[in-house]
């Protein structure tokens, strides 16, 4: 399969001279195309720093990064990015909002509307399109974004904690929504998340990120057969796996610790 | 199809309800309303208890009695300087809205214009802008002119300052969006800062508004022949305290319709643009 992004020793730093702050020392690691991969790590390990590199939002220090075939120099409107909070448009409704990009990239919206439809029958608001966001919940407004981050069709899906606000039911169920839409469209997504779990349940393979170095500790392969759902966090391999994980990041954090000492 | 439950909407009844809300919250808000008044009509009959049995010369303070009497028979001559101060105002408060919004979207604009004016602007605050009235009728005579544009160079800045703040209230992440979207600067300032703007502006507004007021009646203090500033020093120099009195209750009550039509503007804005 073909490489739809790819990172070759991504580093970036901060400032300059004693000031300076290594966010990401670095980073190597391919996604094929459709894949599904999660990048997780402790809060300060530079994943969203990476993340928003990979968007072409933030500039790398060094290293390269590959998207779609072209090195990524600026932002791109063919990626979605899905962040932590919704960032809606609180004047805007639901379908305006999702229509949004649409907009700012001056495309047809008629062409668009039954796509905007589809996508918020498939997250179930599509009984919400007239609402204002003030009028839904944390969930729901997280749904909306999600569409937004599909209206136009992107190759590649980018999401940063999406659901790390979240309560922990609503984020169960936004896990199987995120699913259910990945088996339908089959977009190469890179999700970061530091909880293990979330990582085990959503992903192809888990790209597991140290702290200072920041860099790519570990690579897992998540082997569960698809489509899943949530009988599958109750099995003994799925909880194994999440062990595994949960070995690799302790173990990072002593590698940590000896060094400062 | 994804069935998935969540929690319930927060669906806050707008219309529907809207008067009978408002009903209730009066009914139980009674001694919000009441109690304010009272105090108020205490104050005034305190008022009128000391200057009348406290051998004060009317001169010093007359009765409210005696300022309602002034009010009702020089009525002429109080509305016929009403107007034009409340029309200066008007003029004054309405450049400095549009003026403050431009210079302060110039000023968000790109990073060179924030650098090239914030620091003056910081600077412009710290000017004692009341003591340069009087450099105004030079400038610009004793007209009209010279008061509405004192005025507005006293309020356009709260304005600026509000709007400039709403402006930069975006959200981070929103701002990465827009950029993702490949969006202009020009586009984000419009289709983005501007709508996210108006709690602010209004903010600013509210502040300006009374300013306008101050702004026209220093002029009228200065160099003026009409206006209810100019009144009120005539009152004063040939010892009518109660005239004057008269005066500042209806500057008062030009002032709280003023804020009241804020107000108004301002729900009406917010509820068109769903924020509240």
């Amino acid at each position: 399969m073909q490489a739809e992004i790819c990172c070759q020793g991504v580093r970036k730093v901060y400032g300059k001279g004693a000031a300076a702050f290594e966010a990401v020392a670095a980073a190597t690691f391919s996604i094929d195309k459709g894949e599904f991969v999660c990048l997780l790590g402790p809060s300060g390990c530079g994943k969203s720093t990476l993340l928003m590199m990979i968007a072409g939002l933030e500039g790398v220090t060094d290293g390269r990064i590959v998207a779609g075939g072209t090195a990524m120099v600026e932002p791109r409107a063919e990626i979605g990015i899905v962040f932590q909070d919704p960032t809606l448009l609180p004047w805007k409704t639901t379908l305006q909002n999702v229509l949004f990009p649409i907009e700012m990239m001056h495309k047809d919206r008629s062409a668009y509307l039954g796509r905007a439809m589809e996508l918020l029958r498939l997250v179930g608001l599509d009984d919400a399109i007239n609402k204002r966001p003030n009028q839904l919940s944390g969930g729901m407004r997280q749904r909306v974004s999600l569409c937004r981050a599909l209206i136009a069709d992107p190759s590649i899906l980018l999401m940063d904690e999406p659901f790390s606000a979240l309560d922990a039911i609503t984020r169960d169920d936004m896990n199987i929504v995120l699913l259910e839409l990945w088996e339908r469209y089959r977009k190469t997504v890179l999700f970061v998340t530091h909880s293990i779990r979330e990582a085990v349940m959503l992903s192809d393979r888990v790209l597991v990120m140290g702290r200072s170095p920041s860099k790519i500790i570990a690579e897992i392969e998540v082997p569960f057969a698809r489509p899943r759902d949530f009988a599958i966090g109750e099995t003994s391999e799925f909880n194994e796996l999440c062990g595994m994980l949960r070995d690799q990041i302790t173990r990072a954090r002593q590698g940590e610790a000896e060094a400062r000492h | 199809m994804i069935m998935v439950e969540d929690r319930a909407p927060i669906v806050i009844p707008i219309r529907a309800s809207g008067l009978s809300t408002f009903l209730t919250t009066m009914w139980s808000n009674q001694w919000a309303l009441v109690l304010p008044v009272m105090t108020a009509f205490l104050f005034l009959l305190a008022w009128q208890a000391i200057s009348v049995y406290g051998n004060i010369s009317p001169t010093i303070l007359p009765p409210p009695t005696m300022v309602l009497d002034q009010l009702t028979d020089n009525f002429p001559l109080i509305m016929k300087h009403t107007i034009p101060t409340t029309y200066e105002t008007l003029l004054a408060f309405g450049v400095s809205i549009p003026l403050g919004i431009a210079l302060a979207a110039l000023m968000v604009y790109s990073t060179l214009t924030y650098q090239a004016l914030y620091p003056n602007i910081v600077f412009f605050q710290l000017i004692p802008k009341i003591a340069l009235a009087p450099l105004f009728i030079v400038w610009l005579g004793i007209g009209s002119p010279s008061r509405v544009t004192f005025s507005i160079f006293i309020c356009f800045f709260p304005i600026l300052v509000a709007t400039a703040a709403g402006l930069q209230s975006v959200d981070m992440n929103m701002l990465r969006l827009c950029r993702s979207l490949r969006m202009s600067d020009w586009q984000i300032l419009v289709r983005v800062r501007f709508p996210t703007s108006p709690p602010f502006i209004f903010s600013g507004m509210k502040v300006a508004v009374t300013l306008a007021i101050i702004g026209i009646v220093v002029g009228e203090f200065i160099a003026s022949q009409r206006g209810l500033g100019y009144l009120i020093l005539f009152a004063s120099s040939r010892q009518q305290t109660d005239l004057a009195l008269a005066c500042i209750a209806v500057l008062c009550l030009v002032g709280l319709v003023l804020y009241g039509c804020v107000v108004l503007g301002e729900k009406v804005v917010m509820r068109l643009y769903g924020v509240r």
